[in-house]
């Protein structure tokens, strides 16, 4: 009985320890890679003030604060910060490679390598993961450099109907060898609530306050269970006038190789009818700090249910059953008369011949 | 037409124009049909090798169905100033002209009696055709053109696609318009083995056989019959009629 305080306050320790290995997995919300995120507010006093620095080096905080680069800190990657900072010296810089390596060595196998490096698209301090982007946002990256018009015209070459491609399909969706996709689905608002008005993803603000300052998901998560089915979908569609979602066919895994692939020039490996490739789906759902949140859709032919968006239809792959079965009734309709005809022409064929040979 | 003896029994029915314009809306249609499939049924339509090369032929004829289709209209308003006459059914034709071409569809034809109408140039179709063709000519073919040019420009025409209810409404107008195309074909080329209607489409003129021309006696035995303009039996009775 004397060893038992001992005991309980080792086990509580190795308990508490094994607790805060579990929660604390890179990534997780309440991850700290140790101290350095305190020292971020060192730094930012002056990065994050534009009247004291270069547009080169300013840093938005409010962004800033949000990516995962933030949680671990600025000294993760500038290490060695001089003493004479700002005065003198240069701080150091980490290469990308140290924590991606191996999407740096996928990168060094790619097209882009030669054009640009990791910064040319992503801003080390707004970087989101891919799952708090929409698909617009990654195709407004690739569209610093290449210019919207010429990649029209370039892929209008051989693509039908390109510009619609190019706007409603995320680049990386052709230009990666990924395997798995899921549809992304984001909410867009015609301009000036206007029905004819050019579509355009609603912002944060703008939902908040057509939710009546609720939890945005609400609009479509009636049940708020943080899951869409798909008859919330559908209902959604039905009920709103002003707000679409359109549903965008994204990688699960992106790939940084950006390669040209020929069996994506193969329309069918979208243009067809409920493939498991568009089995599962999330509504991505924009966030006060400028990210997206994931909110998964119960798995289905997700596109089939959009029903209500008057400028989204994918040719071959969101047909309407019930309009098929019409189709197919309007076409045996078609066919009575030459089969009953018919047949009963065939049975009566002596009348016409008697009467020919009596004329 | 040549007033001579040998042409006498030929009528010259189906000017040039208008049989390049059937023969090339027969082609176009069939090709609009199989790559039609493709392009909504690819997981189980594959006629074609892909179905880029669908869609692309699916396009271009449709576009050249539209020209020809808008020839057409041109000649016959503009040209020929007879589309009214050719096909809008009058009155005769919806009191009496069509009971009696179901009838003859119907019963008369497996009885193995002649037809209650001739073509004449003016007059080429007989009523239900007339019907038939004003709803296909007039109302079909338009919609089904205007939503595929709808649908093959939906960037720059999208405020009309939206005015017309949106792409999925368009693409389902669309697909049925073209099911209904399809039911009206199989009854079209089913129907041109009935009569002498082939010939005429490939070389323009019909034989018009010996008896045609000849009076028919009126088939008093049906009830409420009254033979009516463009019937051979109709001037039989005009000319009774002014006998007294």
């Amino acid at each position: 009985m004397r060893y038992r305080e001992p005991i309980c306050f080792i086990t509580l320790s190795i308990a508490a320890w094994l607790c805060l290995s579990v929660s604390g997995e890179p990534g997780a919300s309440a991850f700290s890679y140790g101290t350095e995120a305190g020292k971020n507010d060192a730094c930012l006093a002056c990065h994050g003030d534009p009247a004291q620095v270069s547009k080169a080096v300013f840093i938005d905080t409010e962004h800033f604060n949000q990516t995962t680069h933030a949680r671990i800190g600025c000294e993760a990657c500038h290490g060695k910060v001089p003493a004479a900072h700002p005065d003198g010296g240069k701080v150091s810089r980490a290469g990308c490679g140290e924590c991606h390596a191996d999407v740096d060595q996928e990168y060094a196998t790619g097209l882009h390598v030669k054009k640009t490096s990791c910064n040319g698209c992503h801003n080390p301090h707004l970087v989101h993961s891919p799952k708090e982007v929409s698909g617009q946002e990654i195709n407004a990256m690739c569209s610093n450099c290449h210019n919207a018009l010429e990649m029209t015209a370039k892929h209008g070459e051989w693509l039908p109907q390109s510009e619609l491609h190019l706007r409603m399909l995320p680049c990386i969706t052709c230009h990666t060898g990924a395997k798995e996709y899921y549809i992304s689905m984001y909410i867009v608002k015609s301009k000036n609530d206007s029905l004819f008005g050019k579509q355009e993803v609603a912002g944060y603000g703008e939902l908040k306050r057509i939710s009546g300052g609720n939890e945005i998901v609400s609009l479509i998560d009636k049940n708020r269970d943080n899951y869409v089915s798909l008859e919330e979908l559908r209902l959604f569609n039905r009920s709103q006038s002003s707000l679409r979602l359109h549903g965008m066919m994204t990688p699960v895994a992106v790939s940084h190789k950006f390669e040209i692939l020929d069996d994506r020039r193969n329309c069918t490996f979208c243009h067809t009818s409920g493939p498991a490739l568009m089995q599962t789906s999330f509504i991505a759902v924009p966030e006060a700090d400028g990210s997206y949140s994931r909110v998964p859709v119960e798995k289905g032919a997700v596109l089939d249910a959009l029903y209500g968006t008057p400028d989204f239809y994918m040719m071959g792959s969101t047909k309407n059953n019930a309009l098929n079965k019409i189709g197919l009734a309007i076409i045996c309709g078609g066919l009575i008369m030459p089969v009953g005809h018919g047949f009963v022409r065939f049975l009566t064929r002596k009348n016409r011949n008697t009467k020919e040979h009596k004329s | 037409m040549s007033e001579n003896s040998s042409e006498k029994n030929r009528i010259y029915l189906q000017p040039w124009p208008v049989r390049i314009w059937h023969w090339i809306n027969a082609c176009g249609i069939i090709a609009l049909i199989v790559t039609g499939a493709q392009i909504r049924f690819p997981e189980s339509v594959a006629l074609l090798p892909n179905y880029k090369s669908a869609i692309d032929i699916h396009n271009v004829t449709g576009l050249v169905v539209s020209i020809s289709f808008s020839f057409w209209f041109f000649y016959y308003k503009m040209v020929k100033n007879t589309l009214d006459k050719l096909y809008i059914p009058d009155e005769e034709d919806l009191k009496h002209g069509l009971v009696r071409q179901l009838l003859y569809y119907c019963f008369w034809y497996f009885l193995g009696r002649p037809s209650p109408y001739h073509a004449t140039p003016d007059h080429k179709f007989n009523p239900m055709q007339k019907s038939a063709y004003l709803a296909v000519m007039f109302v079909l073919m338009p919609l089904v053109g205007l939503t595929g040019i709808l649908l093959l420009n939906v960037t720059p025409l999208r405020v009309l696609v939206l005015m017309w209810g949106g792409i999925k409404f368009i693409v389902a107008l669309h697909f049925l318009l073209a099911c209904s195309l399809l039911a009206f074909l199989c009854t079209h080329v089913y129907l041109a083995t009935l009569g002498n209607y082939i010939k005429p489409m490939l070389v323009g003129w019909e034989d018009v056989e010996e008896h045609e021309e000849k009076p028919v006696a009126a088939p008093a035995a049906i009830p409420g019959y009254r033979p009516v303009r463009h019937y051979p039996e109709y001037e039989v009775m005009q000319h009774e009629q002014r006998q007294g």
